[in-house]
């Protein structure tokens, strides 16, 4: 293989490139951070005694759960818009996306979470006379996160990952932005492998640093 | 939000959607038939005690997980062939890229699955003087694969859902025939609800049956 690495055009690009992992690492932050949001109230509204909203939300996790991502990301560029007579940027299309899609996949956890406790903490809580809400505060929530956290981040991980399609949108995350430096330099193997080389740096120190909290959990449940 | 639908259009070029539909379960038959293979060797090396294979092994597959499918697809397809001098047709690059991706989570899979089975087991196998291979198809494979299925079936469903990234490197399924269409008929809301309750209709069944099976084998105690 007598090919020529020549790196120079992703120093040269290193000012937009960065830029782009801004703008995915931003993507990535509100979209969990809204997804988080909308988790919890589908969590809710699917543990509720109302049968309507039980199921209601049941459908939405369901359906967003089994759909591909990239599906959404064009309903919600191209097709919501028609819907509501305004026109969404790229940033609020995919915003929207991934926040509803991962919004489905944290209810379940947090769901999992809270039926997790076992029924004699309830039992024990409602002896002692507290309210409801006061025993989900007091007793079941803070049992419950510390089984939610690690599933919650590999679901927010995955997220960051999803980001990459937010590229045809036209979003100047770091994909988008290599596929237009490839184009005009003629170096894709070499700008294509510094992505895959960016993405892997972020998410595996991220994945590490899972791990960490992890045993600590662990450790602090004991 | 008086838009009046006009799904007619959409289910006049249903041709155009079964052809994608075709090509989709194609794409997603190949991928997890290869991964599935590929996914038990790399398992087994990521299990080995030798260093050196362990260690290519581990770096392959946090390789794999910690990057973008997208970025994998895009590589595959623009970089790779500028190495190697090969240029692959957008199919056979979109099935090679899902492969190596899916095979790194099925690695994992057959990782925890085979630590599962107790060391008993494989020496029961040495001591009756059994090679290890024989022992690992006989033996240790047939108890193990049955605690790997739900695993297996998720897996499968993921994969289904990561075949219309394929579309970004317009391979002719599913995904980017529902692009075609949109832009050709003006109805993108149309096409993409269309598309994303095709998705949800094959992929659900998926879905449910990891949770059966799941179920089934916790009632057994496995």
């Amino acid at each position: 293989m007598g090919y020529e690495w020549d790196f120079s055009p992703v120093w040269r690009n290193a000012g937009p490139l960065l830029e782009g992992l801004g703008n995915t690492l931003w993507l990535s932050a509100w979209s969990i951070l809204l997804g988080l949001a909308l988790g919890l109230a589908l969590a809710l509204l699917r543990l509720s005694r109302s049968r309507i909203a039980s199921v209601a939300a049941l459908v939405v996790i369901e359906f967003y759960r089994n759909t591909p991502p990239l599906v959404h990301f064009f309903w919600y560029f191209f097709g919501l818009p028609i819907l509501i007579g305004v026109s969404l940027s790229p940033f609020a299309a995919a915003l929207l996306a991934l926040s509803v899609q991962s919004g489905a996949f944290f209810a379940e956890i947090f769901r999992g979470g809270i039926v997790s406790i076992e029924r004699g903490q309830w039992e024990a809580g409602r002896a002692l006379g507290m309210s409801e809400a006061r025993l989900m505060r007091r007793i079941i929530l803070p049992q419950a996160v510390r089984r939610m956290i690690p599933p919650l981040m590999e679901r927010s991980f995955e997220l960051v990952k999803t980001t990459a399609l937010a590229a045809t949108l036209a979003y100047g995350e770091l994909l988008y932005r290599a596929m237009v430096i490839a184009s005009q330099s003629f170096r894709p193997l070499e700008i294509y492998t510094a992505v895959a080389v960016i993405f892997f740096t972020v998410l595996f120190l991220a994945s590490l640093g899972m791990r960490h909290v992890e045993v600590r959990l662990r450790r602090g449940h004991r | 939000m008086d838009y009046e639908f006009a799904f007619g259009e959409v289910f006049a070029n249903a041709d155009l959607l079964l052809r994608g539909i075709w090509l989709t379960a194609a794409l997603w038959l190949i991928a997890f038939a290869t991964a599935l293979v590929a996914g038990l060797f790399l398992g087994i090396a990521r299990g080995s005690t030798r260093k050196a294979l362990n260690w290519v092994a581990t770096a392959y597959i946090e390789v794999f997980r910690n990057t973008p499918v997208l970025v994998q697809l895009v590589w595959f397809y623009y970089a790779f062939p500028v190495l190697t001098g090969i240029q692959m047709s957008a199919f056979t690059a979109a099935s090679l890229g899902l492969c190596l991706n899916t095979s790194a989570y099925c690695a994992e899979i057959y990782r925890g699955g085979l630590q599962s089975i107790t060391a008993g087991q494989w020496e029961a196998g040495r001591a009756l003087g059994m090679p290890y291979w024989t022992l690992m198809r006989r033996i240790i494979l047939p108890q193990a694969v049955r605690r790997m299925v739900p695993a297996f079936t998720n897996r499968a469903v993921e994969l289904a859902k990561m075949t219309s990234i394929a579309s970004v490197i317009t391979v002719h399924e599913l995904m980017n025939e529902a692009r075609t269409l949109a832009t050709q008929s003006f109805l993108p809301l149309e096409t993409f609800t269309v598309v994303a309750i095709i998705y949800f209709v094959l992929i659900w069944p998926g879905t449910v049956a990891a949770s059966l099976l799941e179920r089934h084998l916790a009632a057994k105690g496995a």
